[in-house]
């Protein structure tokens, strides 16, 4: 129970790796504002079980993270409820099929990069000032692989590499507050986004990772956890790379 | 507690200052405690004393004492 009673928001829980970290979190005792871009009588009834089994309690916070006044509206909900955010995972991020620049329209550049980085700098913006006035904070951002080597289209790479000076800034920024930012950069994981390969891409990406397989969500989320809860104290400004050792 | 004494208690608090030093004319970075890192410790402490969520352009404009009573009006706060 590695974050017995913390509150947490976690953007794009309703699957993949934000859901893992969902699921990771409720088992660790941690309370969570559960952000979604969709709702679901099957999500609502699955963070119902989930609270219950762990005993904490989930949140659906309903965002659409493209719209700057959504994500305002959703962080006041959030603070309405005047506890202390403990924890900020901002892992929500939109990805579009394999593409070369030359064939990509500035108006997909720009959405991924509202959804990838904007929204989440906005929601930081707005939720550390409760983490500063308690001194207290880790912000977990979710990169990729793809911010090193490039392996995925032009604004995923460039967005998740964004993500990674927006990290190092904050640590800088947020440190005199005790509030640490970190941020993790997954390589292929088998979520519906990287299932989406083709075949040929899929066999390429595997053969320049060392353990040849995808990752799988659960591994992301441990991770996650590792840099959200107090095991990593003194660690901030850092990117932990969870992509079975890309080459 | 007047409006104004919360004010000038919310000042002192967020910044970690003595009231005697907040007053009108009091600006952002004439004082060694209002830097970036104490601006946002007053900005907690002025929400959390008049139960508000300022906006980011109020938060960068808040530049004075007197500003601050100025942005607070936007809040439905009179001082």
């Amino acid at each position: 129970m590695l974050l017995k009673g913390k509150n947490a928001v976690i953007t794009g829980c309703n699957r993949g790796i934000g859901k893992a970290i969902l699921d990771n979190f409720a088992q660790n005792g941690a309370n969570v504002y559960a952000v979604i871009r969709t709702e679901s009588d099957e999500f609502d009834n699955y963070i119902k079980e989930l609270g219950a089994q762990n005993e904490v309690f989930i949140k659906k916070i309903v965002i659409d993270l493209s719209d700057e006044e959504q994500v305002k509206a959703g962080a006041k909900e959030i603070l309405s409820d005047k506890l202390p955010i403990d924890i900020l995972v901002c892992n929500a991020g939109t990805s579009n099929p394999l593409s070369s620049l030359a064939m990509t329209k500035m108006e997909t550049i720009k959405n991924a990069f509202d959804i990838n980085l904007f929204s989440q700098m906005l929601l930081t913006q707005l939720l550390a000032r409760n983490m500063m006035r308690n001194k207290n904070g880790s912000i977990v951002y979710i990169s990729s692989s793809a911010a090193y080597d490039g392996g995925a289209n032009i604004e995923y790479s460039a967005s998740k590499a964004a993500i990674i000076g927006e990290m190092r800034r904050l640590a800088v920024e947020y440190g005199p507050f005790n509030i640490r930012v970190n941020a993790v950069a997954p390589g292929l994981t088998a979520t519906d986004m990287g299932n989406s390969m083709s075949e040929e891409d899929e066999k390429i990406a595997l053969s320049m990772n060392i353990m040849h397989r995808k990752g799988k969500p659960e591994e992301i989320a441990d991770a996650v956890m590792y840099l959200a809860s107090d095991m990593s104290s003194f660690v901030t400004g850092q990117v932990l790379r969870v992509d079975g050792g890309l080459r | 507690m007047t409006n104004l004494e919360k004010y000038i208690e919310a000042f002192a608090e967020g910044l970690e200052i003595d009231k005697s030093v907040v007053k009108e004319g009091l600006e952002y970075q004439s004082i060694p405690e209002w830097d970036s890192v104490g601006h946002m410790g007053l900005v907690a402490a002025i929400e959390d004393a008049f139960d508000i969520m300022m906006d980011t352009d109020d938060i960068i404009d808040l530049s004075s004492f007197e500003k601050g009573i100025e942005i607070l009006k936007k809040y439905e706060v009179e001082i």
